[in-house]
């Protein structure tokens, strides 16, 4: 039997066609492999890492904090701006939820949404000074991490015993403690995944939504790329980089306030480990540093990855300072790879 | 003797040179001359190790060169002086010219014997400088100066000056003529990249021309040729016989941009300008002269401070482009396409539509399928060569890149262009086709301010002609299109400041 042969390419192709960039540069095909080959050595080593209650489950309430911590700061690496603040950012607005539900009495959407709009407001006005004064973002979100350091510490220390609120919202506990596994129709129960899971996917769709679709995100997205080519084109960079930046600060509310949750308090601590996952994950996932294109589906990924990271090494009994050694060198492999992948695919001469 | 022998360099989209011969003798002054776009700077950073050619090659004495990067090019003996000031503004003049071969004494830099160097090096040339004096306070000539000085200082054979009066004045290029000069008599090959020809027959010995990437005269003497052959070399016959489809202007209708004894912050003052719809006006000048800060003076960027910018006969206040765009429909092709007029790492689909998302956008979302038919129907009028609409518009060519940086303003329905050096580094062909699509567009009536400082185009395309100098409108003009007549008398308008009378200084601010 004889296949039949492909009719050949027609011959008024256009000239010069760009060449794709090959399957293998792609960073979230390479994420991909880098997690299947991880989640396979773990449970090689320590079968446990497949245990559901114990690894999964907790593993994916981690993995949805980071991706939304991850979600971020890429709503200002868009700009390639940065927000150093991201932590400190989460952290008042977690007390900001905890205050409200503590001495006014609000409900969980009530605090919840005073906390978002505390995020919100904090990334704006880091936004206001950048574009107001022209200063990098770097050193404005640094300053204001440093502030917010030391607000932090006094508001704790003036409406709580100083760490932590003593009670949270009804609801919370359940965000903290169930999984899907827990709600029955019948006989029918969810899968066991953790409440906090959908909250996360959620933020990554719309912040997708956001940057693909909608007008605002794409002119976020070009004063990114160029920004004085976005002013000549008549888009208003200085509101763009406002509402990138409060997007950033509400965002890292929503981490703040799903911490809160996986932790069980509203704690003055929250916050203090999100700077340098901010960052890796969205990096990880092929987002740029110097703005322009962002990824959300590689941000996940990022965050997945280094969460895999952690908790496999956690497993397998690092003590904490060792956990820190080995997970820096892993992610400076990951990096290191990215680049040199970054590399070949350019001298292919494929345009990333 | 150094020579390059078809050497053939392409960048995406462009064959910068395509067989380009290059013969410089010791002892001799050459000129490389040819337009923007022919490909002398590439032959320039080819013969300096910035790039490497794709075909042909480089012999010094016969034996091959190949260049790993500009060093390796300095220790073959040929040195640059680039367009653009190259010295460190925090060092001396003397750490400046030894700045590659700083002699050092157990890890510390050796005082006395750089000072020594850099003083052998400025005598070669006669000049009288301080080693210890910062670069930062020397003048743009001095600087020169140190730059030659610092290629002598690495034994260079072979010395390329890349425009190097441009920003000189009559006196201080005499000056630097008689350093050329002095180079020549002990032996040196100088090459003198210029503009200007009178510069090139008072001082070259030979000549080469490039057009579109091709030596069309190599090595030739340049006694017994007149400037109007070099000229005629350069340009090649094709361009003066373009012959564009005009139309009459009807002079009845009310101007669609008009400025009436405009002054701006930056020093603009009694600018008087009018376009009627179907119109070109053409807005000449020097480099430097003010007319793209004039442009965006209008748009709002600059602050106006008398005067008033009226749009189809209604006073406008314009406070930002979005606002020039949306409501005046008043449109703005930037000069610097890189850096203001495109987005090089979006696909030229985004490009195009960036200006019209409010148009295409429902509640607020653009859908990607209404973005596509908009740029579709620009990519396909202006012809613009893509392989898809979603190519980054990095990948293009310069004139390619330069349509889809006009074509914006066209998805936005403007009727009021300003054009801004539409065609420079664009090679000769594409330009001739650029021009025609400036002058289709004013047949389908749009009011075009052309601001050029390409004395052929202005005459080729504008109806009238304004000549600013010195952040005035100096003149205007009726265009006849006989380049001879409107040359001239534009070239005496700009001349004829009482403030400079005389040379050539450039009217920088």
């Amino acid at each position: 039997m004889t296949a039949q042969v492909e009719s050949p390419a027609p011959p008024d192709a256009p000239p010069a066609k760009p060449r794709r960039l090959p399957l293998w540069a792609n960073p979230r095909i390479g994420l991909v492999v880098l997690l299947v080959l991880l989640v396979a050595l773990f449970t090689t080593l320590r079968p446990a890492f497949l245990d559901t209650r114990l690894t999964l489950t907790p593993l994916q309430s981690d993995i949805s904090v980071y991706l939304v911590v991850g979600l971020a700061q890429l709503s200002v690496l868009s700009l390639g701006h940065m927000n150093l603040a991201v932590g400190r950012m989460a952290a008042t607005s977690a007390f900001a939820m905890g205050l409200v539900h503590d001495k006014l009495g609000a409900g969980l959407i009530v605090s919840l949404a005073a906390g978002l709009l505390v995020g919100a407001l904090l990334g704006a006005l880091a936004g206001l000074i950048i574009s107001r004064t022209g200063v990098n973002s770097f050193v404005v979100t640094l300053a204001m991490d440093f502030a917010l350091v030391g607000l932090i510490t006094i508001l704790y220390a003036s409406a709580t015993d100083g760490v932590a609120f003593p009670t949270m919202p009804s609801g919370m506990e359940a965000l903290r403690f169930d999984t899907f596994a827990d709600y029955c129709m019948g006989d029918v129960c969810g899968p066991r995944i953790p409440l906090v899971v959908p909250i996360a996917i959620a933020a990554a769709l719309l912040v997708g939504l956001f940057f693909r679709w909608s007008r605002v995100g794409r002119e976020v997205l070009m004063t990114g790329s160029n920004m004085r080519a976005a002013e000549l084109s008549g888009i208003p960079t200085r509101y763009r980089i406002v509402q990138a930046h409060a997007l950033s600060g509400l965002i890292a509310a929503l981490a703040g306030f799903l911490l809160a949750a996986n932790n069980g308090a509203f704690s003055a601590s929250i916050g203090d480990s999100f700077l340098l996952p901010s960052f890796l994950a969205p990096v990880l996932g092929g987002t740029l540093l110097v703005g322009g294109a962002v990824s959300v589906l590689g941000t996940a990924l990022g965050a997945a990855l280094t969460q895999v990271i952690y908790k496999g090494l956690n497993l397998l009994q690092f003590q904490l300072d060792q956990l820190q050694l080995y997970i820096g060198l892993v992610l400076l492999a990951a990096l290191s790879l990215d680049r040199f992948r970054h590399v070949l695919a350019e001298r292919r001469g494929a345009k990333l | 003797m150094l020579v390059a022998e078809k050497l053939v360099k392409t960048f995406p989209g462009v064959r910068a040179l395509d067989g380009a011969n290059l013969t410089l003798r010791p002892g001799s002054v050459h000129a490389l001359l040819g337009e923007n776009g022919a490909g002398k700077s590439t032959l320039v950073k080819l013969l300096t190790g910035v790039y490497r050619p794709d075909g042909g090659r480089i012999l010094s004495d016969g034996a091959e060169l190949q260049f790993g990067g500009p060093l390796d090019a300095q220790k073959a003996g040929i040195g640059v002086v680039h367009q653009e000031r190259n010295l460190i503004p925090a060092f001396s003049v003397g750490e400046n010219i030894v700045l590659h071969h700083l002699p050092g004494r157990a890890g510390w830099l050796d005082k006395q014997r750089m000072r020594a160097e850099a003083r052998r090096c400025l005598e070669l040339l006669e000049v009288d400088l301080d080693p210890d004096m910062p670069v930062s306070r020397l003048s743009v000539a001095q600087g020169q100066l140190v730059e030659i000085a610092k290629a002598l200082s690495l034994d260079s054979k072979v010395l390329l000056l890349d425009e190097p009066t441009a920003s000189l004045t009559g006196d201080e290029a005499d000056r630097l003529y008689s350093v050329v000069r002095r180079l020549r008599d002990s032996g040196h090959a100088v090459v003198l990249v210029s503009h200007k020809l009178e510069e090139v027959f008072a001082v070259a010995d030979t000549v080469t021309v490039l057009r579109d990437g091709r030596s069309v005269a190599e090595a030739e003497p340049l006694e017994g040729h007149t400037q109007s052959q070099i000229v005629d070399l350069m340009v090649g016959r094709a361009f003066a016989s373009i012959e564009l489809a005009r139309h009459p202007v009807d002079a009845s209708q009310t101007p669609a941009l008009r400025l009436s004894d405009v002054a701006t912050g930056l020093g603009h003052q009694d600018i008087n300008l009018s376009v009627r719809p179907g119109e070109i006006l053409g807005l000449y000048g020097l480099v430097g002269a003010g007319r793209s800060e004039l442009a965006k003076a209008v748009l709002g960027l600059e602050r106006i401070t008398a005067g008033t910018v009226e749009i189809h006969g209604k006073p406008a206040r314009i406070r930002n482009v979005g606002e020039a765009l949306r409501r005046y429909r008043l449109g703005y092709v930037t000069e610097d396409r890189k850096d203001e007029g495109l987005f090089l790492e979006q696909p030229v689909t985004r490009n195009i539509a960036v200006t019209v998302w409010r148009r295409l956008a429902k509640a607020g979302f653009v859908p990607d399928r209404r973005e596509r038919a908009l740029a579709a129907t620009y990519v396909e009028r202006l012809g613009i060569r893509v392989s898809t609409p979603q190519q980054l518009a990095g990948q293009l060519s310069g004139g390619n890149q330069q349509k889809v940086s006009l074509a914006k303003w066209l998805a936005a329905e403007c009727d009021v262009l300003i054009v801004d050096e539409p065609t420079v580094g664009i090679d000769v062909r594409t330009k001739a086709a650029f021009h025609e699509l400036i002058a289709g567009l004013a047949a389908e009536g749009l009011a075009l301010l052309l601001i050029s400082s390409d004395l052929p185009e202005t005459v080729v395309l504008a109806d009238r002609i304004a000549v600013m100098s010195e952040l005035r409108i100096v003149g205007e003009l009726d265009n006849d299109h006989d380049y001879q007549r409107m040359s001239q008398q534009i070239i005496r308008l700009i001349h004829a400041e009482p403030s400079n009378p005389g040379t050539l200084r450039p009217t920088e601010s």
